[in-house]
Formats: C-alpha cells, structure tokens, sequence
C-alpha cells in the first residue's frame, strides 16, 4: 500500500519546459522509448491498426475469404433493421444493469463485514474469493448443473423452503437471471479491491463519528462510501467493461442465444456474425457501436462520480 | 551507449523470435516411409467414425504413394472456414450438403469437374437428389458420402397396449395425432388420487384444464426436434423459389407450423416442456426417450437402427414413410440429407485428396462405408449383397424414400444457416406459443428475403468474377489433362 | 451490549455467504466422484454410494428401488442388478470368461450369441513383449502364396502410417471383447456363433459399472432389506474416465502448460521494460503516453477480434498457438500498469546513485530495479498464468485441431459432445481444470490478495 503515498515523479525542469530539449533530454526520450517500444509496436499491430480496420471492415462487406468490399454505411443502416441487433442491445443492457450493481453491492458489503476483525476472517476471504478466480469454462458448466431445471441444486433448494423453481436455461424469463446471479458469484477480484481501500480508511473518522452518535448506516454512507470512492470508481468501469462484452458463459450455457435468444449476449452476436455467418463487415459495424457504448458509459461514469472521488493524497 | 547497444541486441533476438516462430513454411509431409500425408477433416467421430477409418485404412493399405490422415474435427463448420481463410485448409474434409453453397459461393472449395472427368464420375451414378445438392451454380464442389433419409419408427409393443394395430403405421397425419391421443399416457389428480390415464380416456374438461403430467408421449414433434424447420416438407410446402425469392409464408409452411402449434395447445406448453426438458443430449443413450420407451413414435433418420439395436435389443419396431397432410398426391415425403467430402480452396495436395474421395466412391468401398454407418448407398444402384447383408431390416424403406420423387433438402442457398436458426426459433416461438405461426413466419420472411438480398447483392459485384474463375480453372485443368 | 450481538449477526452472515459460494464448487467435486446413475438422484446426495447384496455367495453391487420409510430388515425391496451372458473362451493366458449378446432364446439348445473379438501380433517374449493390434486381410489375387502358417496382417506403425505384413500364426493372438471401448475398436469383429446352452452362463456385473461393459442385460429382483449392506463409495476412476472421454487431455494440458509458460515470460520481459520506459526514466510527454496505455485498457475484446484475425491470418498464424502467446511479447496494458505502480515505489536516489557511477539503463533495470520489484512480477506472472489458463475466446477462435487445444476448449468440446447426460464426466474434467487454479491460490494467496489490491491502487 505504500506506493499510494509515495511521491509522484517530481518533473524535471526538461520536461516541462517547452524550449528546445538539451541533449540530455534527448537522450532520455530516445530511451524512454526505446524501453517502451515493445509496446508500441504491440498497439500499433495488435491494437491500433485493428480499430482503424474495424472501422474501415464496417463499411465494407467482408467475410474473410474474398476482399472486403465498400458498401457504404449499409451495415449500419441494416443493423438499425436487425431486430436481434436490438435484442441482443437489450439484453445485454438488462445484464449489465443488474450485474454490475448487484456485484459491487454485495462485494462492497462483504468487504466492510470482513474488514473489521473477525474470528475466521482469512477462510471468510478465501472463500468468496476463489470463485472469481475459476475458469470460466468450468464456471459455466458448473452453473448448468447446478440451474438444471430437473435435478439441479438449486431448484431442490427452492423446493426445501417450498419455491417451485424456474426452468432456468430453458424458460426465456429466467435466462437473464440466471446469467445474472452467476455473475454476481464472481465478485472476489472487487471484492479484495475494496477490502484494500478500506483498510486505508483511518480508524479515527470512524471513532469520532461514534462519538457524534451516528449509526453504522450513516457511517457507511458517510464515510465509508466516499473514502473506498476510487476503488469504486475502479470497479465500476471495469465491471461495466466486462459486463458488455460477455462472452464465455451465455456461449457455452446457452448456445444460439437460449430460449428464444433471451440470453443473446453482445459479444456472442459479434461472434455468430462473425465466425458463423461469416458477416465479418456486418460484425464489425456492431463492434464499432460496441466500442463507442463501452467509451460512452465509462464518460458517463466518470462524469457522474468524477466529483465525488475522493483521493486521499489529493 | 553500451545499453542502448544491448538493448537493442535484446530487441533483435525478441524480433527475430518472433520472425522464427512467423515464417515456418506450409508443406506437404511425408510419412517415415515416404507416402505423402492426405490430411483429412471428419465431422463424424464415435462408430460413425470408425466406419470411415475402416475405409481409410483400406486406401493406404491400397497403394504406397499416399497417406490419408483422417482427424475428427469438432464444431467443423467454423473450423473449416477457419481454417481456409487461415490459408491452412486440409486436403479433403467431410461436410454436409447444407455448407456447399454458402462455401462455394465464399470460395471455400475446389470445383471438382475436371478430377470428376480424369476418374469418370458423371451424375447418372448418384441418387438424382443428392447429386443435386453436391452441384451449385453449374459446378460439381463435393461428392456424396454417407446420405441420410428420414421415417417413422414406431414402438410396436406401446401399439399392441393402446388397443392399435402393431402393424399398421399412422398413413395421415390426422391419423398420427388420433393415434397419440391414444398412445399418449398421463397422470391426473382424479378424487384426490394420481392416476394414469390414456389422453384419449380423459373428459372434456380435464383435456381443458391441462392440468396433468406426460408420462408417456405417443408423438412429440420436439423429440428429436432436430426437422422443425422443413416440417414444411410433409404439407408439400417450398421453402424458397429456387432463384432469389424466400417462400416460407407460404399456405403449406403456415399449414405445417400450425400442426406443430397444436401439440401445445393439446398438452400444454408447460407439459410439454417438463416432459422434454431431459431429453435434449440423451440422443446416443439407453434414456434416449423412444428407446426407453417414453415416446412410441418419432421422426428418425435410417440411423435409428443402430441405437435401437445398442441400447433397446429387445424392442419390437417398425419403420414406415412418415404421413404427409396429403397422402393421395403425396407419399413417401422424405427429408433427405448427405455427407459430402469436398477439396477446400488452396488444399496442399488437392490431387492427392480427390484421389482419396474417388477411392472411397467405389461401389464397394461407399457400400462398406455405409454399412458400416448404417445407411445406405448415395449411388443410384447398389450390390443385392449390400441390401441382403445390410443389418437394417427396413433399409429398404429409406432407400426408397431417398429415390422417391417427393425427397426434399434444404435449399441450396448460401444464406441457410442463418434461414435454419430463424426458422428453427420461429418453430420455438410458435411452440411456446408467443407468437402465431403465421406471425412467426412472416417474421422469417421479412427478415431472411432481406438477408438473401444482400447475399445476391454480394454475388452480382462478384459473382461473375468469379464464374470466370472457376470455369477457366476448369478449362486448364482440361487442357493439362489433354496434354501428356 | 449491541456489541456481541453484531459480531454475531456478522459471523453468521459470512458463514452463510461463503457457504454460498464454496457450495457450487463443492457440488461439482461432488458430482465428479459419482457413478452416473447417482448424479441425478433427488434429494441430493453429497456422497455416492454402493449397495451390494449376497447373492450365490458372491457380493454383487446393486441398485435398490424406491425403499419405504419404515423399512424393517426382513421388508422386501424391489432391486435391479446388471449381467453377461459368458462363454469359456481359450485365451492366450488360459481360459477367459467372454461377455457375449444374446441373439436368440437362452431356452434353445443352440443360443445364438454375437461374439467379439480382434487379433493381435506379438513380438518378443515376457514382459518385454509388443503388442500391436492388427486385422487378418484378405488375400487378394496378385499377392504370392502364403507359406504355412502364415498370416497376412495389416498394422499401425508408430507413426500412424498402414503396413502389410506377413507373420508367423503362432505370433497371432486373439484378444476377446471385455468393454464397449475395445468393442469398439475399428480392428475388431463382430461373430454371429451358435453356443450350446450349458456353455453360457450368467456373471453379474458391479450395477454402476454396467455402462462401462459389453453386453450387460438388467433385471429386477426382490430382496430382503436387511440383505442390502450400503456404503460410501467415490469413484475415482471417473477422473480416468474423463480423460479418456475428452480425448486429448494429455495434449490439452500439454497446450496450456506451453502457452502459459510462454505467455508469462513473454509478459514479464515485456510489461517490466515498459514499466521500466514508463516509471524510471523520465521522458517528454511520458505521462501522456501512459494514459493512452491506459485507454487500451478499455477496448473490448469483440471490438478487434475480427481484424485481429486478418492480422493472424496475413502472419499466417491461424491453426497454431502463434496469435496467443507471441502478442504477450508486446505487453499488456494492465500488467505495465501493475509494474509501473511498484516501480515508482523504489526510491529514485538508487538509480540517480548507480547512474552517477555509469551505469547504463539496462544495467539499472536489470540489476537495481528488477531484484527489487520482484514482488509485483510475481503477481503479474501469476495474473497472465490465469489469464492465459482460463481463455477461451482466443483459442475458440484461432486453433482449429483438437490437438492444439487448450483446456478450456477441450473442456467446450468435451461438453458440447457429451453434455447432458455425462453429468460425471463432465464434471470431473472440470475439477481437472479448476483444482491447478485453486491448489496455485492456496499456494500463493498472499501474492494474489496484495496483487489484487496492488492493481486497484488510484484506478
């Protein structure tokens, strides 16, 4: 946790002056990116030439065996026709909408029971961590035997309080909870994350506000919150960047989309149009809308928790 | 400027790494003893397999030039165009006759005339159904391997129960839902007791109320459920024009998933549902539901046999055409399908490999392969010893229906995949009730005629290129052909 | 007073939170050591287990029928038991029992009977001796006249390749079906024999083992309850089975270790240098360039997939794991993002001292800075071994053999072919997969718990 407190670089009067460098300077540019060329090279091939040609690709008819052909914006105007477009919109926004804050919720909640000592505390930790470190493969496998409408766990649980549960996977109003709630099980990564800024949080504001009188519930709100502001912050965008772009579990729980395509994520539609299809044009005009949501979303975020993050050092 | 020197050492050994790992060259392999490896893509694995590795290994066996590698490929489709548009495509690998024309009008295969010429292959060898699916647009792309049609197969002994004919199959479809009615056992609470019932047996009122367990089906179109988009087929219903027009809301395609919506709304969706929700992977299976008796009759390919007499010795079956809407101007209505090997586009050793798939359309190399398979021949005629030796004791009736005038296939249309899926979700619609067949289909309609536009769209910018390309391909190869 | 109390509420909550979450984990092993008429058994049961019942003196492994609450020993249970028909069969090693399929009516004094069997050549003597499987062909016209007591046989060679051969008989032997796998096997045959009725006989077979047996036939008997004994009983050997069933396994696992050495080494030379050119040494517009580094970290995936593909496939890469190690060579945003965060913790004075002294950069990395960050590179080794173990997407669609799979694939595959009614197999193989991911966690859970917190750091 130290590296939080230790001070930025103090910039040198080189680098901050706009007069023509010294050849120091230069030296340590040359440098500088000669160390980071690797990555240069790296966006350049494997980043920024592919964004440039999605977007060129999403405007052209292209299906990787013949050259791709110019048709203007008619994959996007198509793309306005495509219902499952739509749907696929939809029901990713459904997802997200309730994965992500389902997740940061409980992790949050989780890290705050854990972050005060408690007996067992390492097992407690271990436990909801392990989860969010699993194959996704496997995860998925797991939740389709376990969401079995027939013989699965969790049906014969509901049934021990008296629930006769859902079909699961074969019930189109289930599908999306169903992805939803395995989800959330993979909170640990947040979850640590936050269990670390919380441990940053000095011990007095808490000690002083108990003195004030006022209850764990405004604590949390009061203090709490806004102290852990950047790990959620954090947790927030890449939970939404992940949520979007899901992939593994809808495919491989519910192939084609599930019942009726209720489970027809974003990612897997790219997918099907792209390596089933063969429309690589077309699934890149989605690819391109998918990058501007995600660029979007994270703006929006970030326009509406930028003023309330808190940074200690700052 | 000793480091920026290493650095720079260390950046030319990362740099030509990566130039080593990127520039090993693609070419032929050879076995220790010198034959030239064929390398083959199946998508069969499992028995079906096997008969083709007996096949396999009677053409390296044949000769010492060449070596076919055969390799079970999973999820094929993707991997092949993968593959190809990777520009590593294998020598020869077996499709279905569904991929021919999309992959041949993407420019995935090897038109095949000029080796069909040089090995005196002509059409009139093939069942006339088939040697239609393997052509598209004028060209030859693949030859017929294993061919497949589609009968009913009845549970003779859940006959002989219901007070049925064992021996008589359903000859219409009214007939066939009548007899389900029959077949069709449920539990009902009858005076606070659960009691098992024939749906026939039921009163007006618990039929309307639904409110039973399927124990026992006598027909359910979701068992398999593997045809629920060319049900169309028995209503006599066409699912495009044969040119550039999708027909699927035609009065016949309509017709045909109205049938399929009645099932439903006899025996609830929910019902209906429960009772399927297991079946789904049980296929290869002693719980496969007609042979453990759940279902007494289903839609089966000739393949049926085979797990009949693995995992049901026992059970006394029969096997019949399955009932059009309209047996008088129809009968023997068959949904016919094939395996097909294929040359992919850019095949190393494309000679090579179509020597392998000429080897194996020898009468008695294809007669061994669909033995072992279980089927039937794709040639026009076969060996009497195949038909007398052939363990299917109906394979008569599939072959039949494979030659009737009323076998139909999917459509050759590069678009089919995408068609299947939407009609296959519509049947699921109409199944779960959500939507009217005809809403339904009028949605596919809509949706795959402006998929198919664009598809044709596509080929008239290229299609002429690209007719150019093939046949001149053709001509050469002709020419080289006359030459020595 | 409330104290207590809360520390209570907050305990148990926990307690059941991580019940919670540890119970699908646990289910699955569960599930993986089950036979398979087990795995759907409802109510749950957590641990498998076998009934056996004395029958001719012999303890033969059962499957009970439904058992009545107050079932006392002497109650009769309905019980299903699993057998072979067997004949004598002279085997190489004396006589073997051959489970055979019964054809016509055991009543008969000929039973017709399907028999099977395939030949095999044996090379060498004891225990030094080979064996390899082949099938007797049929003479055909242009080939010379055998000698006596010879055989033509063809046979796999080691590299895959066919070959004839001739052999002396006396090296043949033949291999009598036992399982459905060496049924199965394409060198085997199929004999319609007629067997005298008092040859055959009845063996019974474990109940759970039937599917995993030529041949077997069920029936159902009655039995005292008290007759039956029960006991827990984990089949390991489903793990065995799952191996054998996905295939490849050992070629998976083979992939997967290869990538993921590869792919970490790759990260940790690459992301430690740009940290390096992001952190120690300063440069114009340095901090500039990082936020960019930074942005890419916001690119979905989906977005470049498919002109990544091009790219791979321009490389000529596709079909091979080229497109998912050699992009690790270039660094990853993230991972420079970690290093970069520990390595302005070391303190600058280090480096200005050793530069004083002449030292070059390379130097300073490799000697002051490296050693000391030790630490993060082992939680950005462990992040990309992760990472790369659990891939999917990448090896969906850049490897198109089985052979080149990872596991994570394999596994897809294997369900996808099996799913549904292998629910044992199926989850063994994902135990498989899991347990390395969760044994490297407990190795090293302090690295992941501060790498984790290490990466949050002023997000």
């Amino acid at each position: 946790m130290s590296s939080q407190t230790a001070p930025a670089p103090a910039p040198t009067p080189n680098s901050t002056r706009r007069s023509p460098m010294t050849a120091a300077a230069r030296r340590r540019l040359a440098m500088g990116l000669l160390f980071i060329s690797p990555w240069i090279l790296g966006f350049a091939v494997f980043g920024a030439y592919p964004i440039v040609m999605a977007v060129y690709y999403s405007f052209c008819d292209y299906d990787v065996l013949r050259d791709a052909v110019w048709v203007g914006p008619l994959n996007y105007t198509d793309m306005w026709a495509d219902d499952l477009f739509w749907k696929a919109l939809w029901n990713t926004a459904v997802y997200a909408a309730f994965s992500v804050p389902l997740g940061l919720m409980l992790a949050l909640v989780v890290a705050v029971m854990l972050n005060r000592p408690i007996a067992g505390r390492s097992f407690f930790r271990t436990f909801f961590y392990i989860p969010s470190i699993v194959p996704l493969v496997a995860v998925a496998m797991v939740w389709m035997w376990v969401f079995n409408g027939e013989t699965g766990l969790l049906n014969y649980g509901l049934s021990l309080v008296g629930i006769e549960g859902p079909q699961w996977m074969a019930d189109e109003a289930w599908t999306k909870p169903t992805l939803i709630l395995s989800s959330v099980w993979q909170i640990g990564g947040a979850m640590v994350l936050f269990l670390a800024g919380l441990q940053d949080v000095p011990r007095s504001l808490y000690e002083s506000a108990e003195i004030d009188g006022a209850s764990p519930l405004r604590q949390f709100w009061n203090i709490t919150v806004p102290m852990v502001s950047p790990v959620l912050y954090f947790n927030l965008i890449m939970g939404i960047i992940g949520s979007v772009q899901e992939f593994v579990k809808p495919f491989v729980m519910m192939p084609g989309g599930g019942e009726n395509r209720s489970a027809l994520l974003f990612a897997v539609y790219i997918y099907q149009n792209a390596f089933e299809y063969n429309n690589m044009g077309y699934a890149c005009a989605m690819a391109v809308v998918l990058f501007l949501i995600v660029l979007t979303l994270t703006w929006l975020a970030t326009k509406a928790m930028g003023r309330h993050v808190y940074y200690a050092g700052e | 400027m000793g480091s920026l020197c290493r650095l720079y050492w260390i950046s030319l050994v990362l740099a030509a790494a990566v130039c080593m790992a990127a520039c090993d060259a693609r070419e032929s392999q050879y076995t220790d003893d010198g034959r030239l490896v064929v390398s083959y893509w199946e998508h069969w694995s499992g028995f079906e397999k096997e008969a083709m590795q007996a096949v396999v290994d009677d053409f390296n066996a044949s000769q010492d030039r060449l070596f076919v590698k055969m390799l079970s490929v999973s999820q094929l489709e993707q991997k092949i165009i993968l593959a190809t548009a990777g520009g590593r495509p294998p020598d020869v690998v077996g499709l279905w006759t569904r991929n021919i024309a999309s992959y041949a009008e993407k420019g995935a295969l090897t038109p095949l005339g000029p080796y069909l010429r040089r090995h005196g292959i002509e059409a009139q060898d093939y069942i006339p159904g088939l040697w239609k699916q393997v052509n598209y647009r004028g060209f030859t792309w693949g030859l017929p391997s294993t061919p497949a049609s589609v009968g009913l197969h009845w549970n003779k002994r859940l006959f002989r129960e219901a007070g049925l004919d064992p021996d008589r199959p359903p000859a219409t479809l009214q007939e066939l839902d009548a007899m389900n009615e029959r077949l069709t056992v449920v539990r009902v609470q009858r005076g606070g007791q659960a009691q098992e019932v024939r749906y026939a047996d039921l009163t007006e009122a618990e039929k309307n109320a639904r409110d039973f367990t399927i124990i026992r089906m006598g027909f359910s179109p979701h068992e398999p459920g593997w045809w629920k988009s060319t049900h169309g087929f028995w209503f006599g219903a066409e699912l495009w024009d044969g040119e550039r027009a999708i027909t699927c809301d035609t009065p016949e395609n309509v017709a045909a998933f109205a049938w399929y919506a009645g099932f439903p709304k006899k025996f609830g969706v929910d019902n209906l549902k429960k009772f399927g929700a297991n079946f789904g992977a049980s296929f290869a299976s002693p719980q496969n539901p007609f042979l453990d008796e759940r279902v007494a009759m289903v839609l089966q390919g000739v393949w049926m046999h085979n797990f009949i007499d693995q995992f049901a010795p026992q059970m006394q079956w029969g096997a019949a055409p399955f009932p059009s809407s309209d047996p008088d101007t129809r009968s023997y209505v068959t949904h016919l399908d094939c395996d097909v090997l294929c040359v992919p586009k850019g095949a190393l050793n494309a000679d090579a490999g179509f020597e392998f798939i000429a080897f194996v359309q020898q009468q008695e190399n294809i007669e061994k392969l669909a033995m072992g398979h279980r089927k039937f021949s794709p040639r026009a005629t076969c060996s009497q010893a195949f038909i007398d030796n052939h363990p299917h004791p109906y394979i008569q009736v599939f072959i039949d229906l494979a030659q009737s005038p009323h076998a139909r296939s999917q459509p050759q249309m590069p678009v089919w995949v995408e068609y299947n899926e939407e009609l296959m979700a519509a049947a699921d619609r109409v199944f779960g009730q959500v939507a009217e067949p005809r809403e339904a289909l009028q949605y596919v309609q809509h949706r795959m005629q402006w998929k198919f536009d664009r598809s044709n769209k596509r080929w008239e910018l290229t299609g002429d290129a690209r007719l150019e390309a093939w046949a001149q391909a053709d001509q050469a190869a002709a020419a080289k052909e006359g030459s020595p | 007073m409330k104290r207590p109390f809360h520390q209570l509420a907050r305990f148990l909550l926990l307690t059941a939170g991580s019940v919670l979450f540890i119970v699908p984990l646990l289910w699955m092993v569960s599930t993986a050591v089950k036979p398979l008429d087990q795995t759907m058994s409802l109510p749950p049961r957590w641990l498998p287990t076998a009934t056996t019942w004395v029958l001719e003196g012999q303890a033969v492994e059962v499957n009970p029928g439904a058992v009545p609450a107050e079932a006392g020993p002497d109650t009769l249970v309905s019980v299903n038991l699993a057998y072979q028909w067997v004949v004598q069969r002279e085997g190489p090693n004396g006589p073997v029992r051959v489970p055979v399929k019964m054809r016509g009516d055991p009543q008969d004094e000929q039973v017709t009977v399907e028999i099977n069997h395939r030949w095999q050549w044996v090379r060498g003597e004891g225990s030094r001796a080979q064996r390899s499987p082949v099938r007797l062909t049929v003479p055909d016209a242009n080939a010379p006249p055998l000698a006596p007591g010879t055989a033509r046989v063809a046979v796999i060679a080691p590299d895959g390749s066919l070959r004839r051969r001739v052999v002396p008989e006396a090296q043949l032997e033949r291999v009598w079906g036992q399982t459905p796998d060496q049924v199965n096997r394409s060198y085997s045959v199929t004999q319609t024999v007629q067997v005298p009725r008092g040859e055959l006989q009845r063996a019974y077979v474990p109940w759970n083992d039937r599917r995993d047996l030529a041949y077997t036939e069920m029936e159902t008997r009655s039995a005292a309850y008290g007759q039956l004994s029960s006991r827990v009983d984990l089949r390991t050997d489903n793990f065995g089975g799952a191996v054998r069933s996905m295939g490849h396994f050992w070629r998976y696992l083979t992939n997967t270790l290869t990538l993921c050495l590869l792919t970490v080494g790759g990260t940790v030379v690459s992301c430690s240098l740009v940290a390096y050119g992001f952190s120690r040494i300063d440069w114009p517009g340095r901090d500039k360039v990082f936020l960019v580094v930074l942005g890419t970290m916001m690119i979905p995936f989906p977005v470049i997939m498919v002109p990544l593909y091009g790219v791979f496939r321009d490389l000529g890469w596709i079909g091979s794991l080229k497109p998912l190690w050699v992009p690790t060579l270039f660094a990853s945003a993230f991972n420079v993002f970690l290093l970069r965060q520990f390595f302005m913790t070391i303190p600058r004075e280090l480096s200005e001292a050793a530069r004083i002294d002449g030292c070059s950069e390379l130097r300073i990395f490799a000697q002051i800075v490296l050693p000391l960050a030790k630490p993060a590179i082992t939680v950005v080794a462990l992040f990309q071994f992760l990472a790369t173990w659990n891939d999917f997407l990448g090896p969906l669609i850049y490897l198109t053999d089985q052979k080149d799979f990872t596991l994570a694939l394999g596994l897809q595959f294997f369900q996808s072919e099996a799913g549904g009614t292998q629910w044992h197999h199926l989850m063994a193989a994902s135990t498989l997969v899991v347990a390395p991911v969760i044994l490297l966690f407990f190795l090293a859970q302090r690295v992941f718990i501060e790498g984790v917190s290490m990466s949050g750091l002023k997000g």
